[in-house]
């Protein structure tokens, strides 16, 4: 007992060590640190401008202030819950002029990053695991032409780099298709996850005995249901840890489409950075950020392992 | 409800150039009892395997109730449900109860409703002494219970032809009597039968006909009161001094 508490310290002592290294290391280039600048990236409490979008009066009655149109008599606009008025009752106020701030939490770029690489991870997915199955069907196919389809398509993406891919699915296959930025990068990422799902799920229908196979053939089922009712459902229930790491790598992945300018949470990371030239703190918060939803997602996917292997019939 | 089997000139090489099924021909007729028996690599569990198209041929061909296994097309699947199969590893589903094991291919197969399929499938259970394990899953039971399982699962598709592939093989010694009895009961009941067995006992109560396979041919072939006793000094004789002890 003692000397396990002892390795726990040793433990702890390195990750100090670490951290000082990391402190004196930026010490030696004049580095000054400025943690306070960051918070307001993620979220800030701040005063909004509210600007009327009509031309007219104001009348103000219990610090609410109502705009009555001039051209058109019957338009009013009404704001309340003002912290701040900037106008007076009377006031010919045009189209666009601040009529008071309103204090209130705003959501900063590198939050609204992090939504958008979930977004893209999500949707990259949602076609990725389709692509996948398809080609990890082909795969274990008898049929020439489906099997050397896929491996092709496996080989081809498994061999070139991501970064590549997603210039090529920007610049050509965008073009041609006229994609949009975040259509032509969720599309990267889909097929090159695919390819990866692919190998998964033949890997899983390939681990099930060929006896399932045989058992349901000779009951009379055809190769697809066989695959539909007997194969696959078991070959799916050992695929989903795979399935799940592959979410995370796909997460990872997914912070090379800054490069084509979709504003995820590495490309918020990077403008937040030319703002603040604070590069340390926000390339660490960056990378807490995509770990939080790394570790967050293999928790729940270890909880959802542990729940199958209890049900595992 | 039962129906015959040829086999006819069937011939089986591997890719690897062994001979597994050298011109083998034999006629099973409908209600028939036939338990094929030989020394393991003999081809038997091949020759079995040829009769539902599980194992390719290389030349001849299987005429299942008449009509021909080998040179069929679509219709495969539809003639593969005449010939139920049992495996020695029982093959049953692991991620299905008991119960939707055996209704799974009436119901996806032969589009059957529930309400037929179920009552069916627990008059089945009850008759393989298992009407009360419907619910459990397939690692639940013990070997012997599977492959009582495994039967029900096959009788389901009300085939003409049950298949045995070694059907005891894998159990402990004290799970194979359940297991013969269902298989006496069958054949009590007029089923058509090829059994591939080590049971020697079976063989000699139930078979109608013998097969003694060697190296991919049918070496001899008997009812059993000849069959156990060979000439003294043929391979036969040799075989069955092997097992028998």
């Amino acid at each position: 007992m003692n000397s396990r508490w002892f390795w726990h310290g040793v433990y702890a002592l390195v990750l100090l060590a670490l951290a000082l290294a990391i402190y004196a290391a930026s010490r030696t280039v004049d580095y000054t640190w400025r943690w306070d600048r960051v918070p307001d990236y993620i979220v800030a409490y701040e005063d909004v401008d509210l600007r009327s979008t009509l031309t007219g009066i104001v009348e103000i009655s219990d610090g609410q202030v109502d705009i009555i149109g001039t051209q058109d008599a019957a338009a009013t606009e009404t704001f309340g819950d003002l912290d701040e008025v900037l106008v007076e009752d009377g006031d010919y106020v045009f189209d666009g002029d601040v009529i008071g701030t309103r204090s209130g939490w705003r959501i900063g770029p590198l939050t609204w990053g992090l939504v958008v690489t979930l977004q893209l991870s999500i949707l990259a997915l949602l076609f990725a695991v389709p692509i996948g199955l398809l080609a990890g069907l082909g795969r274990v196919s008898t049929n020439p032409a489906a099997r050397n389809l896929a491996a092709t398509y496996v080989e081809l993406i498994r061999g070139t780099p991501l970064l590549v891919q997603i210039f090529i699915f920007y610049f050509f296959v965008g073009t041609v298709l006229s994609l949009s930025r975040m259509t032509a990068g969720v599309a990267a990422l889909a097929v090159f996850t695919g390819a990866y799902i692919a190998e998964i799920v033949r890997a899983g229908i390939e681990s099930i005995p060929k006896g399932q196979m045989e058992a349901a053939r000779s009951l009379g089922m055809s190769y697809g249901q066989a695959m539909r009712h007997v194969i696959l459902p078991q070959a799916m229930r050992r695929t989903l840890p795979p399935m799940a790491g592959q979410l995370i790598n796909l997460i990872k992945d997914s912070s090379l489409v800054s490069v084509i300018a979709i504003t995820d949470l590495t490309k918020a990371g990077r403008e937040v950075v030319n703002s603040t030239f604070s590069p340390f703190e926000v390339w660490f918060t960056v990378a807490a950020m995509y770990l939080v939803l790394t570790a967050g997602l293999s928790l729940l996917i270890r909880r959802f392992e542990l729940r199958l292997a209890r049900s595992d019939g | 409800m039962s129906a015959g089997v040829e086999i006819r000139n069937v011939s089986k090489q591997f890719g690897n150039g062994v001979q597994a099924l050298d011109d083998v021909s034999l006629s099973v007729a409908a209600g028939e009892v036939l338990c094929i028996v030989g020394p393991s690599g003999s081809g038997k569990s091949t020759l079995l395997r040829t009769v539902n198209r599980l194992e390719t041929v290389t030349a001849g061909d299987v005429l299942l109730d008449g009509e021909s296994i080998h040179t069929a097309g679509r219709q495969l699947n539809a003639l593969r449900q005449k010939a139920g199969m049992v495996f020695q590893q029982f093959n049953l589903f692991p991620h299905l109860t008991v119960l939707d094991n055996i209704t799974l291919a009436p119901l996806k197969v032969r589009g059957e409703s529930m309400t037929t399929v179920k009552p069916r499938a627990q008059s089945l259970l009850d008759r393989v002494g298992l009407g009360d394990r419907g619910n459990s899953f397939p690692s639940q039971l013990s070997g012997g219970q599977q492959q009582r399982v495994a039967i029900a699962r096959a009788l389901a598709m009300q085939p003409d032809v049950m298949l045995f592939d070694e059907p005891t093989s894998a159990l402990d010694p004290e799970m194979v009597g359940g297991v013969l009895d269902v298989m006496k009961d069958l054949a009590s009941e007029g089923m058509t039968m090829l059994v591939v067995t080590h049971e020697m006992g079976f063989a000699r109560a139930v078979a109608d006909r013998v097969v003694f396979m060697e190296s991919g041919r049918i070496e001899h072939i008997a009812e059993p009161e000849n069959f156990f006793e060979p000439a003294s000094g043929s391979r036969l004789d040799l075989f069955l001094g092997q097992v028998l002890r």
